[in-house]
């Protein structure tokens, strides 16, 4: 079980002990609304991360990170329901393994705290030129989302089907919007994020955590908290059924299907959705491996995913451009057959042993990121008793779940070779 | 079986090591605390087989991608599939195939040792039809095809098929879709034959689980008749020079991204871990986060926080790459060259060896967190012909002479630079 401690209103520390692991863990997850500050938020981030008050330079930072035996430092922007959610986070050798006397885990605590508290920042400046590098640096790696298909096509998806939503933006802001963030938009949002987001500090480590506590805790003491939580809008049923399509020149076409998962909240039913999504197209026996891949040979890859902090599920696969109507219909008998009870009931039995190691983390990073991806959360849920909770769930119920997803759109990347195109013209 | 223990103190780790009478290696590194165990079973054979021994002693060429095919295809059996029988015991199972091995491997908190068994048994037994053979076909083919469209992937391909005019490692692992369309069951059951035997393969268990159940395990289930030959690679030389400068594909991408390769001119085959480990001190030291070149290329807006570089060596091959997202490839690629010839004639700065070293050590300690990277860490230790904790102690010892004598392996007149451009 790990600790739970409040150091701040809004400010949660989240701490598992153990000595286990030759590393230790720190994340700050920092919770925001998806308002007109994102493309802001998304650039403080990373000015965040480059520099700080004591090493005011990216070469001074990174060179302090090597001389702590090559601690990991990150930093990521996601979507955790309609909340933008900013982390920083560190790994790093535990204190048992420095080759001086020293403590590792204290000192980095000390400078994620500082690079969130004390930036490289003066008089309402982080440095006219790293903010025209860092909005460089995130443009691209906007525009670069589209290198990688399967991810583009998955988002692309939830862009489409969320579009009325703030779940269907962009988790960065548009480019045009970071175009024109100016400095005080990214004073104002590091201001704003001090003093309205909901923190959550996730450490896994063998020792020092109260110290870490005592760092954070410091900190906070001079902010004047007034927190305000996201919320999330939960749609339950597909509302406007349509197809999307974009052509490229690539090998591999994409397809994705979106449906609702019928959920209230990010936890309703949340057992039996899980174990329905695993039977459906997670595990090696789910109804999606078996068929469009090992029965049909039509994919390589060809699953769903479950997004339970908005309610959705999303059924993705690789496959020939000709074939798309042959794979969603197989992919919606196999759906149909789920709902039917047309599963054999090993199957279900299996779902639970392996959905039970999957909760089973056995990294400081898996243990650190399921803890984390709970900033918003009032209670926190121990992966055991996910586990507890899955083990409960019936084949009816598995059926019930499957009967609440209702398909929502369907977003086809059509793969054109170049010499086709080329054809054409 | 004589067992073996070695014990690396400041970790606080000891591995088991034994070898079984059929000839398989076998590493067993309990943990306490943890609550399961992962385990790999790698043959030594990977994409750069592309011919075996024939009875005559004579290498005779075989398709590329057959060990990709193998790995896919073992899973199959005559009734229940590995994947059904792990699921069983709740364990997840994989496998992978690289440039040198095949890899099996479960992850599983329950069951481990029936897990271990379903393991040794799934692999020691092929079953093959020609229908299950073409069912492969398509879904390898969509794998091939999946791979194309990745820019990463194809900027190093392109980069190894510049540096290398015959070695084996300028092919992609899967093969293409024409040279898997020539494989069928009589071969793989041949290759299958062949590399599959005990003195070629190396067994590794991490996690928690006692060593004396794992070698009971597999004295009990290492077939008794399996042949026991100790499979031989052939070295041809490369020539000294890459085929090509420059290479250059259009694919659907945002940006151009690139990489800059240096063929390394070797005598023989392998290279030792002192070598290797001083190479990526070396090139951390040059041009990693910390260094004056990553800040100079980032400032000029030339890369992106991606850049990065690496040691990438193997039987009969060895270049160092850099590269990541560039606005002007070739700008980048004279930059990181007159900044490698200063540093050559200069020497590395010796703050910056000492950053570099720290951080690998840090690193290399890291790696026996996770079970997963413990486990295939002694396999790739083992087939390299090393000890546990061999890069450990190896990194320790690292002085600045024996990186600036890894200088050398970047030669000017031996690099090649691929491109991948977006389509217009």
């Amino acid at each position: 079980m790990p600790q739970v401690r409040m150091l701040a209103e809004q400010v949660r520390l989240v701490s598992e002990q153990t000595d286990r692991f030759k590393t230790g863990r720190i994340s700050v997850s920092m919770a925001l609304p998806m308002d007109e500050r994102m493309a802001a938020n998304s650039l403080l981030i990373y000015l965040l991360k480059r520099s700080c008050k004591k090493y005011p330079d990216f070469s001074l930072l990174n060179g302090k990170l090597d001389e702590l035996y090559g601690a990991a430092l990150s930093a990521g922007v996601t979507k955790i329901g309609e909340s933008q959610v900013l982390s920083l986070s560190l790994t790093c050798l535990d204190d048992r393994f420095a080759l001086t006397d020293e403590s590792i885990v204290e000192q980095c605590a000390e400078l994620l705290a500082n690079m969130i508290f004390k930036p490289n920042c003066k008089s309402g400046s982080f440095g006219a030129e790293n903010l025209a590098a860092e909005k460089r640096l995130l443009i691209q790696r906007i525009e670069e989302e589209l290198n990688d298909k399967r991810t583009y096509a998955f988002n692309k998806c939830i862009e489409y089907m969320c579009a009325n939503e703030a779940y269907g933006k962009d988790k960065y802001g548009t480019i045009e919007e970071i175009q024109s963030v100016k400095m005080a938009d990214v004073y104002s949002a590091w201001k704003n994020l001090l003093s309205t987001a909901v923190f959550q500090i996730t450490v896994v480590g063998g020792s020092g955590m109260d110290k870490i506590a005592d760092v954070f805790a410091k900190h906070f003491a001079k902010i004047e908290r007034n927190p305000v939580k996201p919320e999330t809008v939960f749609i339950q049923r597909g509302r406007h059924f349509n197809r999307y399509e974009e052509t490229y020149p690539v090998n591999q076409g994409k397809l994705v299907i979106g449906f609702r998962a019928g959920m209230q909240s990010s936890r309703d039913n949340i057992h039996a959705i899980t174990v329905m999504n695993d039977i459906f197209g997670m595990g090696t026996y789910s109804k999606l491996f078996m068929n469009v891949r090992e029965k049909l040979s039509l994919a390589y890859y060809c699953w769903s995913r479950l997004i339970a902090s908005k309610g959705l599920v999303l059924v993705e696969g690789g496959i020939d451009t000709d074939k798309e109507k042959k794979v969603s219909a197989e992919i919606l008998a196999q759906l149909s057959d789920l709902r039917n009870g047309k599963t054999d009931p090993e199957v279900l039995d299996s779902s639970k042993r392996s959905l039970k190691e999957r909760y089973t983390f056995t990294t400081p990073e898996g243990i650190c990121s399921w803890y984390a991806a709970q900033v918003l959360e009032d209670e926190i849920a121990t992966p055991e008793s996910m586990v507890e909770g899955i083990e409960t769930v019936t084949m009816e119920q598995v059926c019930a779940a499957a009967k609440k997803l209702s398909i929502d759109s369907i977003f086809m990347l059509m793969a054109k070779t170049e010499e086709a195109a080329e054809d054409e013209n | 079986m004589k067992i073996k223990q070695i014990t690396n103190e400041k970790l606080g780790e000891t591995v088991f090591c034994a070898k079984h009478p059929s000839g398989l290696e076998i590493r067993v590194l309990p943990k306490e605390g943890y609550t399961s165990a992962y385990a790999v079973f790698g043959v030594k054979y990977g994409s750069i087989d592309t011919a075996v021994q024939n009875d005559n002693g004579e290498f005779e060429t075989i398709p590329e991608g057959t060990a990709h095919f193998l790995e896919h295809k073992l899973f199959e059996s005559e009734d229940l599939n590995a994947f059904e029988r792990f699921a069983k015991t709740g364990a997840s199972a994989n496998a992978y195939t690289s440039f040198e091995k095949t890899a099996y491997l479960f992850k599983g908190s329950e069951n481990i040792g029936e897990s271990l068994e379903i393991l040794l048994d799934f692999v020691q037994n092929p079953y093959f039809t020609q229908q299950t053979v073409e069912k492969e076909q398509g879904i390898i083919g969509q794998e091939i095809r999946m791979y194309q469209d990745l820019p990463d992937w194809q900027v190093m391909f392109n980069l190894l098929k510049a540096l290398y005019s015959s070695h084996p490692v300028r092919i992609d692992i899967a093969g293409t879709q024409e040279s898997i369309a020539k494989i069928d069951a009589d071969l793989l059951y041949r290759l299958y034959k062949n590399f599959y035997n005990p003195a070629n393969m190396v067994l590794s268990v991490v996690g928690e689980i006692e060593p004396d159940e794992v070698f009971a395990i597999v004295d009990r289930c290492i077939k008794k008749d399996a042949e026991s030959k100790i499979v031989e690679r052939k070295f041809e030389k490369e020539s000294a020079k890459p085929v090509r400068e420059y290479i250059e594909e259009k694919l659907s991408v945002a940006q151009k991204q690139f990489l800059l390769g240096f063929k390394e001119d070797i005598s023989e085959p392998l290279f030792s871990l002192e070598d290797e480990i001083a190479s990526q001190v070396m090139l951390e030291a040059i041009m990693g986060k910390s260094s004056p070149l990553f800040k100079k290329l980032l400032d000029e807006e030339l890369i992106d926080m991606g850049f990065g570089s690496e040691l990438f060596n193997g039987f009969g091959f060895s270049c160092v790459m850099m590269g990541g997202t560039s606005s002007d490839p070739q700008k980048t690629a004279q930059i990181l060259h007159s900044e490698i010839k200063r540093i050559q004639q200069e020497g590395v700065d010796p703050a910056a060896f000492e950053r570099a070293k720290r951080k690998y050590y840090g690193r290399y300690v890291m790696s026996y967190n996770d079970i997963d990277d413990t486990a295939n860490l002694m396999m790739n230790l083992h087939f390299n012909g090393y000890e546990p904790f061999a890069e450990l102690e190896a990194c320790k010892k690292l002085t600045i002479e024996k990186v600036n004598s890894r200088l050398s392996a970047l030669r000017d007149d031996a690099c090649a630079l691929s491109v991948i451009c977006p389509i217009s």
